[in-house]
């Protein structure tokens, strides 16, 4: 039977149920040392005294490190290298690390941490995004233009990174407009809050630093911590155990250089695991983000012209993804409707409060909101319906995306033709009721183009071995998508196909887990290896069968014939005689998606350039108000989303239900916050999460646009979902009101503000 | 102090040396090393470390181990022993594609255990509201309440 297409029990998922599975949290080693890490208290500080010679005396104290024992400056993906292990002589966020220890107990290394001195010369710290980029502010890196970057970007003092995309003549279109709508909306940072903290074991031995550690990205890791440490890439090995959540917050490097220093320092090995306040208070979450959109419109609806600008809150250093997906707001932005001149300007911001990081979705969720929200002010001025200028304005076959990239399909009129199916938008509109809502939001979307590479290995035994460094974060896409793929492949049973858990010493380059790539890149990657491992199986078997290599099949663990189903031989019998002819069965195999065609003279400072595999969306939600609490219900909420092709469909449904729960805290009850540069939630009482009490029905159609380069036609399917959820919410809970609402989270006491403020002007 | 209750149906004995304090998680995963019961939150807030106490789901994070004397206490490990079969609960939750990242499996297997050893009705909001301790990031819960909701229907029509 193949396994591609049916809802197939994940690999991983015994153990899971079970409780026998090692997670990163659970892993340590014998004789382990606890590390902890000193953390500073104000936002912003010259250091005027560290001094840890008393806490180096104190009982069980095995190592301390400093700024010192890690030279180097680093940044995510190598982008813009401005951060530090340690502060060196200004402190820059609350949080920020000034000092490591390693003690026997924890208790030790607590107190050890007590006595370090430390005296900090108070600076007013910089938190507004707005006011760190005008003229007077401080700078809160005042060396900015000795940093490193990957490529000349366009920065300056606090504005950490700039990417513009231009397109078209936007000033002549705006003097034709018949309106021109303007709107300011404001976002709030999401933590990420996998279920597992931050935590990492290591060891130092004959100069090589192993760590082991639940990371989505482990070759990030590796070359992130060597960076920090200042030795090579190759001197750290990066192994990863189960991993318990993570949603973007396990991509970069956390707690694994600081126990790899002290690891080093104290010849033993270190274990460090965050408690609940420290992932809150210093692991990064996504970014708050203010959006200004300005738009030119015909009187039929049409955009003439948008211009947007975006802020980011990329913190105090670029510890996150937040300055290499900049890009991605501006093609967000102009990638679901057709906007024939655009002026987006995204900016990353500098301010003294903890870095921020990609969140599933990156800057996509508050960047559709923002267009969502606005377009419904557009349809207001115009007085259009809610559906139909999104339809007229629909990106579709033949029209080109803001960065000149043109739209390989119908697909987004498909997703909201389907959708319509499932929850008809007139009848929902007759139907309305007082303090009832409902909306409609299409979106396009992409798949991380990422490199992946595998090697893949016949065992004796007729089963299969890949090596690779690809994570398995809970999506299912290690633990059945590309076992999957693989298992049709060689036309062996699913639980045949083995997978190593991630290695940077044995698995080859993978980019990670993040946007949607896994089941797309890292089993490309593997079916390229599959490839030649078939084909070596073929060549063994003909021989065998004395037949020609066309004329035979792989299925149910052996080769047969074609047509002739007796004339088999097992897999394990070609195993056995590969290794005395022509040598053991093993390849390996390599993936980068293919370039798209895109207007790259359009734009300056774009990482992040065009979509990969770009994907359809189109979600509705029907909402009900409490005039009286401010309370938002989410009664019934609808996804289509398109997937290329469906490997594991129960997979993917879950991945739908999951970013959408997700998307609904960050629409209604996440928050961050941070006040005078200090996280104020850090605990799950005040960091409100969703629970299943929340949870609306949510109805599910999976459409299959397959594309031409992802493997039998599959693109991502697991990021996708959490993208437009907040602009579904915020637009029906307008609807509901009759008035706007331009922040997020939508909480009662918003939602309250609003229907008082909307009286106000009424009476 | 020392306690004696059962743990995953054997007797045992553990001595604690703060005034009976510490936390029955702790005793779990450092002293037993049953490290299925996970540490989520130490908040008594994520219900990554429900375990079961005298058939009652408990926070084990906050739960004092004095609390568990002569008790009978549950873990996921004792829900199915290594060499048996899944239980139906756990047969269920892969079944139905519930398990993602499983960080919070344990513990929702725990409640859902205990739910349906007692409850001879479950509806959908039933076990949503027994769910109310557990918080799960990644699965949005639907595929929980199928899987508890479907184990409650194959024994005996009790849905
Ligand atoms: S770890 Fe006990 S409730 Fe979170
Ligand atoms: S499956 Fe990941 S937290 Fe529930």
């Amino acid at each position: 039977m193949t396994a591609v297409g049916r809802n197939v029990r994940r690999a991983d998922g015994e153990g899971k149920v079970r409780g026998s599975v090692r997670y990163g949290m659970d892993y340590t080693e014998l004789g382990a040392l606890t590390g902890k890490v000193l953390r500073s208290s104000l936002p912003a500080a010259r250091i005027a005294r560290l001094d840890t010679s008393t806490a180096a005396t104190m009982p069980g104290v095995r190592a301390i490190a400093t700024a010192t024992d890690a030279p180097g400056l680093s940044g995510m993906f190598f982008v813009l290298k401005d951060q530090s292990l340690f502060a060196r002589d200004e402190v820059r966020y609350a949080g920020e690390a000034l000092a490591a220890v390693a003690a026997d107990t924890e208790a030790q290394a607590e107190a050890a941490l007590a006595a370090i001195e430390v005296v900090l010369d108070p600076l007013d710290p910089v938190l507004d995004p707005d006011h760190a980029l005008t003229d007077g502010a401080r700078l809160i890196h005042p060396d900015w233009e000795s940093y490193e970057t990957i490529v000349p970007g366009p920065r300056s003092g606090n504005l950490a990174w700039e990417s513009r995309i231009e397109r078209g003549d936007v000033d002549a279109a705006f003097q034709e407009a018949y309106r021109v709508v303007e709107d300011e909306f404001r976002t709030q940072r999401q933590h990420q809050n996998s279920i597992e903290p931050h935590a990492a074991v290591a060891r130092y031995e004959e100069g090589r630093y192993t760590v082991h550690t639940p990371t989505q990205f482990p070759f990030n890791v590796r070359g992130r911590t060597a960076e920090l440490l200042g030795v090579r890439p190759s001197d750290v090995r990066v192994v990863v155990p189960a991993i318990g959540g993570g949603f973007g917050g396990k991509l970069d490097i956390m707690l694994e250089p600081f126990a790899c220093v002290l690891a080093r320092k104290s010849g033993r090995p270190v274990r460090i695991v965050n408690t609940r306040s420290e992932e809150l208070r210093t692991c990064a979450p996504r970014e708050g983000g203010i959006v200004r959109l300005r738009t030119a419109v015909a009187r039929d609806g049409s955009i003439l012209a948008q211009e947007g600008e975006i802020i980011a809150d990329n913190g105090a250093n670029s510890s996150g993804e937040t300055v290499a997906c900049a890009n991605a707001a501006s093609l967000v932005l102009g990638s679901t409707y057709r906007v024939p001149n655009a002026r987006y300007v995204s900016k990353v911001v500098y301010t003294n409060t903890p870095p921020t990081a990609a969140f599933r979705g990156v800057n996509g969720p508050y960047s559709v909101f923002a267009q969502e929200m606005h377009l419904d002010h557009i349809a207001r001025e115009l007085g259009m319906d809610r559906r139909d200028i999104r339809l007229h304005n629909l990106i579709g076959s033949g029209d080109v995306m803001v960065n000149g990239q043109e739209v390989d399909g119908p697909f987004l009129r498909e997703a909201m033709d389907e959708l319509e199916t499932m929850r008809p938008w007139q009848q929902l509109q007759a139907s309305k009721r007082p303090y009832r809502g409902h909306a409609i939001v299409p979106v396009t979307w992409l798949t991380n183009s990422g490199a992946g590479s595998a090697s893949m290995k016949l065992n004796e035994d007729g089963t299969v071995t890949v090596a690779s460094a690809a994570t398995e974060i809970g999506s299912g896409a290690v633990a059945t998508g590309v076992r999957q793929l693989v298992a049709d492949q060689l036309g062996v049973d699913f639980h045949d196909v083995l997978v190593t858990p991630p290695d940077t010493d044995t698995g080859g380059y993978d980019l990670g887990a993040q946007g949607s790539r896994t089941t797309f890149g890292a089993g490309n990657a593997m079916i390229d290896a599959g490839k030649k491992v078939r084909e070596q199986i073929l060549d063994v078997a003909a021989n065998l069968l004395e037949a020609a290599p066309e004329d035979l099949e792989l299925a149910d663990g052996s080769v047969h014939v074609q047509g002739v189903p007796d004339r088999r031989v097992g897999l394990a019998a070609i195993s056995a005689t590969a290794s005395m002819t022509s040598g053991p069965i093993i390849a390996s195999g390599g993936f980068v998606a293919p370039p798209e065609s895109f207007d790259g003279g359009c734009m300056t400072g774009a990482l992040l350039t065009h979509f990969t595999a770009a994907t359809y969306h189109a979600h509705h939600a029907e909402v009900e108000v409490d005039p009286d609490t401010g309370r938002v219900t989410v009664l019934r909420y609808t996804v289509v989303q398109d997937v290329g092709r469906a490997i594991n469909p129960q997979m993917i449904e879950g991945q739908i239900q999951g970013g959408v729960v997700q998307g609904l805290g960050y629409a209604l009850y996440e928050n961050l916050r941070v006040h005078g540069g200090e996280v104020v939630d850090d605990n799950l009482e005040s960091y409100r999460l969703p629970i299943a009490a929340d949870t609306p029905p949510i109805d599910i159609s999976i459409l299959e646009n397959p594309c031409p380069y992802g493997p039998l036609g599959a693109k991502g399917a697991a990021e996708p979902p959490i993208v437009p959820v907040a602009a579904v919410i915020g637009c029906a809970v307008a609807d509901a009101i009759g008035a706007p609402v331009n922040e997020l989270p939508v909480t009662p006491f918003a939602v309250l503000q609003a229907l008082r403020k909307q009286g106000e002007s009424a009476a | 102090m020392s306690y004696a209750f059962t743990l995953n149906g054997q007797p045992i004995e553990v001595e604690a040396d703060v005034a009976g304090m510490t936390s029955l998680l702790s005793v779990l995963r450092e002293s037993f090393g049953l490290t299925g019961t996970k540490l989520g939150c130490g908040e008594g807030r994520c219900g990554a470390c429900t375990v079961l106490v005298d058939g009652t789901p408990v926070v084990a994070c906050l739960y004092p181990l004095a609390n568990v004397d002569s008790s009978d206490v549950r873990t996921v490990e004792g829900l199915a022993g290594p060499d048996e079969p899944l239980t139906e609960v756990q047969s269920a939750l892969l079944d139905h594609g519930a398990v993602q990242c499983g960080a919070c499996v344990p513990g929702v297997s725990m409640t859902l255990t205990a739910l349906l050893e007692c409850a001879d009705h479950v509806t959908e909001d039933d076990v949503r509201a027994a769910l109310t301790g557990n918080i799960c990031r990644c699965t949005g819960y639907t595929k929980f309440v199928e899987a508890a909701v479907s184990v409650a229907a194959d024994s005996g029509g009790r849905q």
